[in-house]
């Protein structure tokens, strides 16, 4: 099975954590362990093929500056999260794109960009267009999801998979993977 | 969708068995002699159950019975079979029938796992009165999330008042009195545990509060002078605690014009990790474990970033380690390639010495500096490492892979945590197992300082992940029995780290605090100068503009070389309009010196300043510089810019005598504006840049900068760059009076 890894960036309060838990936890929020070896590991069936994703969440280390190079560097796709109520949150997507571009010293990166929080409809400042812009600017697919309202959370990261598959189709990932966990009792 | 883990049951039941286990390892500590055992057990267990989450304790005996609620909180049951031991057997008549059928027995056991604050607080005891030490425990380490401090401590002492002013049965009365020492028991570990609840500056309102009470209800009791005892420190604290304050840190004492004795790479390692670990040492134990919950640390807004200072205080110092690294290994863009692979090595010796010393937390830092971008590219001056280097950078890496969620660390942690010495490395780790081999059993124990991020992003996933409250608004406290297991390892932790002896060593201090720090762009910038990058870039991005800027398409010099060492400003105003972006890249197009982020102070490089530049500098004083201003694009010997090293001198009796001198980067086209401002920014200083002047220090003079200078060409370069800045003489008496000035160590 191929694995892929997946960053998500953006922000402090855009939600991505929040969209991370979504993604991997779905429903089964109660049984939640962060620190156990798989919590941020989802197998998917993507356009009929098995895969394994690896969400890297920056959450509670966004701090640690010297570390996001090191982030991008092993991330294959990249989740550039805004939140549609907080115009800097939009701003701030530039540098970091940038950033990933400089580190990955590539001109196209598999990268989404996300307008979370789009349950807030009331409060929104960032317009739907203006985040099409940016990512027709970024040459990447936009969407607009909610992780609190479950809107289009996982096809952010199906959309990735396929980036991903398009721009290095070989299954040059090899590593060793996990057998998925299932439901077994001790 | 998978199903995580296991039954429910399993889980519930795992979770209150480990947060006691954890809660019985915190009180271990205090007598280290049971730790050893503790630990090798644990280690055991570990073993055996490898995919399992650590400090997991198997307890067959337990059965989940279900869940009971009753008015305001919901409790999850357990049965759980007891054991008795047999009695030594005696000479007794009794058959063996008889002791085995007493052997057993299934006792019922009950766990919050929610409720309003009043039941939590109420289940502080038991219903029998009896102290319930690991909920104490849990409840005294989270509360701040879901109660303020006042709250709490009133309906103890209501409760408290309630028992004793209950008519109660003469049968009743024990259990009763039992209550209330129980009480009274948890105020003792709250005081004594978080005595910083009880500060809340000017007045301690709770501390009065609980003074009144042990006044009428328990005078002369040991809670009663224990309370007296922290209001007089506080109040010690308050008075003359003042004093001092404006003293500057040690490592600011800098000799005038002194230069550092230490200079990397020729530096003693073990010696550079004791001092950095002494440093993380000290942050460590300040550390306040509940402000890494992510309801304080990753919801902080900026007004209430105080709530987290602690955790703050540690993750800038693992960022400050970082940028020492790269600034070190790129500061010196005309370093020989095998001088600057020597700097690289230097630090990977000190990094394999803070294995060692299992500083995992600086140990970390400098594998996260030499691996951020603009020293990781740097592939000749990796190539030059030898084999050994290279292969201890390979292992030392390999403990902080975020690989299966960070297993290796996690595990290395759990098994060295509170283990006096690193014992343990990888049957792959051969520079490091030489390393243990050569030291033989070392002399000291070390204490354990953690990689911070971990627990703080575990924190932060599971406040995202398990609601707040659950049916009607109850408090959901298994929540916090779960964060509780996270906040124990770091109690743990901290515990360890008081086995750390380590001298101070003011020279190193103030080398730490020489060494120039430099932003994003201004390091890939450097790292482009050393190395260029192989890929020729193409147009369309501003950082392609920038790769121009070092090499091929010298067209583009004059206009590269408006670059400030500052910058980070794009439309950050919200005009809504929809092609905002545009505008932005046009503009970027024009000034490629916006690439930097993260950068705290604006500049505004404008064309008009480059353009003009070329004739209205002061005349170089030194030809190298000539050449690489942009009247001679061609000849690009020298460098893009200097570091100038400022000092701030003012008349306040503080500083006299004290000379503390930042370096910053002075890039060509910088005004004297920006350079004051650049300054103020590093030597912490607020205010107008135009109350500041700034003069080079010469050796028979001072030479005043004019107030619009370009300061790149107007530096006398034949002498040392040291600088003074000032405030201007009608600025100076007004700063004084208004104590503006700032003398902080960043
Ligand atoms: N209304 C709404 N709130 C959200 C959404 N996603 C996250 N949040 C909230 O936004 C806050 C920050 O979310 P978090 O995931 O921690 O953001 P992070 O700092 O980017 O990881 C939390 O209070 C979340 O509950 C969303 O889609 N809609
Ligand atoms: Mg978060």
């Amino acid at each position: 099975m191929r694995e892929y890894k997946i960053v998500v960036l953006g922000s402090g309060g855009v939600g991505k954590s929040a969209l991370t838990v979504q993604f991997v936890q779905g429903i089964f929020v109660e049984k939640y362990d962060p620190t156990i070896e798989d919590s941020y590991r989802k197998q998917v069936e993507v356009d009929g093929q098995q895969c394994m994703l690896e969400i890297l969440d920056t959450a509670g280390t966004e701090q640690f500056t010297a570390m996001r190079d090191l982030y991008m560097k092993n991330g294959q796709g990249f989740v550039l999260v805004y939140s549609i109520t907080a115009q800097s949150t939009f701003n701030d997507l530039q540098d970091l794109r940038e950033q990933i571009l400089r580190v990955k010293d590539k001109d196209d990166v598999p990268m989404v960009l996300v307008g979370n929080k789009c349950d807030l409809e009331a409060e929104r400042v960032v317009g739907k267009q203006q985040g099409a812009n940016l990512a027709n600017h970024f040459n990447c697919v936009f969407m607009e999801t909610s992780a609190k309202a479950k809107i289009s959370v996982n096809e952010v990261f199906y959309d990735l998979v396929r980036q991903i598959n398009k721009k290095s189709p070989k299954e040059e990932n090899k590593k060793r993977i996990k057998k998925p966990l299932t439901c077994q009792l001790l | 969708m998978l199903v995580r883990g296991c039954a429910g049951s399993e889980f519930r039941h795992s979770l209150a068995e480990r947060t006691k286990a954890l809660a019985a390892k915190c009180h271990a500590l205090r007598s280290p002699a049971h730790q050893r055992d503790q630990r090798s057990a644990e280690r055991r267990r570990t073993k055996n159950r490898k995919s399992q989450t650590r400090w997991y304790v198997k307890q067959p005996t337990w059965r989940l019975w279900g869940e009971e609620r009753v008015d305001g909180a919901i409790y999850t049951v357990y049965l759980k079979k007891v054991r008795y031991h047999r009695p030594t057997r005696s000479a007794s008549s009794e058959s063996d029938d008889e002791i085995s059928h007493l052997e057993w027995e299934t006792v019922r056991v009950r766990f919050v796992k929610a409720g309003t604050v009043e039941r939590l607080v109420e289940a502080l005891a038991t219903d029998d009165g009896e102290l319930e030490s690991t909920y104490v425990n849990v409840f005294l380490a989270t509360y701040r999330s879901f109660a303020e401090c006042s709250r709490v401590l009133d309906l103890l002492l209501r409760r408290y008042e309630a028992l004793a002013m209950e008519d109660v049965h003469p049968a009743a009365i024990d259990t009763s009195q039992q209550h209330r020492k129980t009480l009274v028991a948890c105020l003792h570990v709250w005081l004594d545990t978080y005595p910083e609840d009880f500060r809340q500056l000017p007045h301690h309102p709770a501390l009065q509060q609980l003074l009144a009470f042990t006044q009428l209800h328990l005078p002369g009791s040991e809670l009663h002078s224990k309370v007296l005892q922290k209001l007089a420190v506080f109040s010690a604290e308050r008075n003359g605690g003042a004093a001092g304050g404006v003293c500057l840190a040690p490592g600011m004492r800098v000799a005038a014009h002194h230069t550092c004795a230490y200079r990397l790479p020729h530096v003693p390692h073990r010696h550079f990790a004791e001092q950095l670990t002494r440093m993380d040492m000290e942050l460590f134990k300040k550390l306040v474990p509940h402000q890494c919950l992510g309801a304080v640390w990753s919801r902080r807004d900026k007004d209430r970033s105080h709530d987290a200072a602690t955790v703050l205080a540690t993750v800038n110092q693992f960022n400050a380690v970082s940028f020492r690294v790269i600034s070190t290994v790129l500061v010196e863009p005309n370093l020989r390639p095998v001088d600057r692979s020597d700097i690289l090595a230097a630090w990977l010796d000190i990094a394999r010495e803070l294995r060692v010393l299992k500083n995992f937390s600086s140990l970390k830092a400098i594998i996260s500096g030499l691996q951020s971008n603009p020293v990781y590219r740097l592939r000749k001056t990796w190539a030059l490492l030898s084999k050994e280097k290279a292969e201890l950078f390979e292992e030392l890496a390999r403990i902080f892979s975020e690989d299966n969620n960070r297993w290796a660390q996690r595990e290395l942690l759990m098994r060295e945590g509170t283990a006096k010495f690193a014992d343990t490395v990888g049957e792959n780790d051969k520079q490091l197992q030489k390393l243990l081999h050569e030291r033989g059993s070392p002399g000291v124990s070390n204490g354990t300082i953690p990689y911070l991020g971990t627990f703080l992003t575990d924190l932060t996933m599971i406040d995202t992940a398990i609601p707040d409250t659950v049916a009607d608004g109850l408090i959901n406290f298994d929540k916090r029995r779960k964060e509780f297991e996270v906040l124990a390892q770091i109690k743990l932790l901290q515990g360890a780290a008081n086995a750390y002896h380590l001298p101070t060593d003011p020279m190193f201090d103030r080398w730490f605090d020489s060494v120039i720090v430099l932003d994003d762009r201004e390091a890939y910038q450097l790292s482009c100068q050393i190395e260029p990058p192989t890929n020729p870039p193409k147009e369309r991005r501003p950082k392609k503009l920038n790769d121009n800027n070092n090499h091929g398409h010298r067209k583009n010099d004059s206009i590269a070389s408006t670059s400030s060492s500052n910058s980070s400003q794009f439309y950050c105003e919200t005009d809504g309009v929809g092609n905002a972006w545009k505008r932005d890249s046009l503009e970027r197009r024009i000034s490629p010196t916006r690439l930097s982020h993260g950068s705290s102070s604006s500049s505004i490089p404008s064309l008009d300043v480059s353009l003009s530049s070329a004739n209205s500098g002061q005349k170089p004083a030194n030809g190298k510089i000539a050449s690489t201003s942009p009247a001679h694009p061609n000849a690009r010997s020298g460098p893009d810019f200097y570091i100038i090293r400022v000092t701030y001198e003012s008349d306040c009796v503080e500083t006299e005598g004290v000379v503390l001198y930042k370096s910053i980067m002075l890039s060509n086209n910088e005004r004297t504006p920006q350079v004051i401002r650049n300054a103020m920014l590093k030597l912490n200083l607020d205010g107008d840049p135009d109350g500041y002047t700034l003069a080079q220090v010469l050796p028979d003079k001072e030479m005043v900068l004019p107030a619009n200078a370009n300061v790149y060409y107007a530096v006398n370069t034949a002498y040392n760059l040291n600088f003074i800045l000032r405030l201007r003489k009608s600025q100076q008496e007004e700063a004084i009076v208004n104590g503006k000035t700032k003398n902080k160590r960043t």
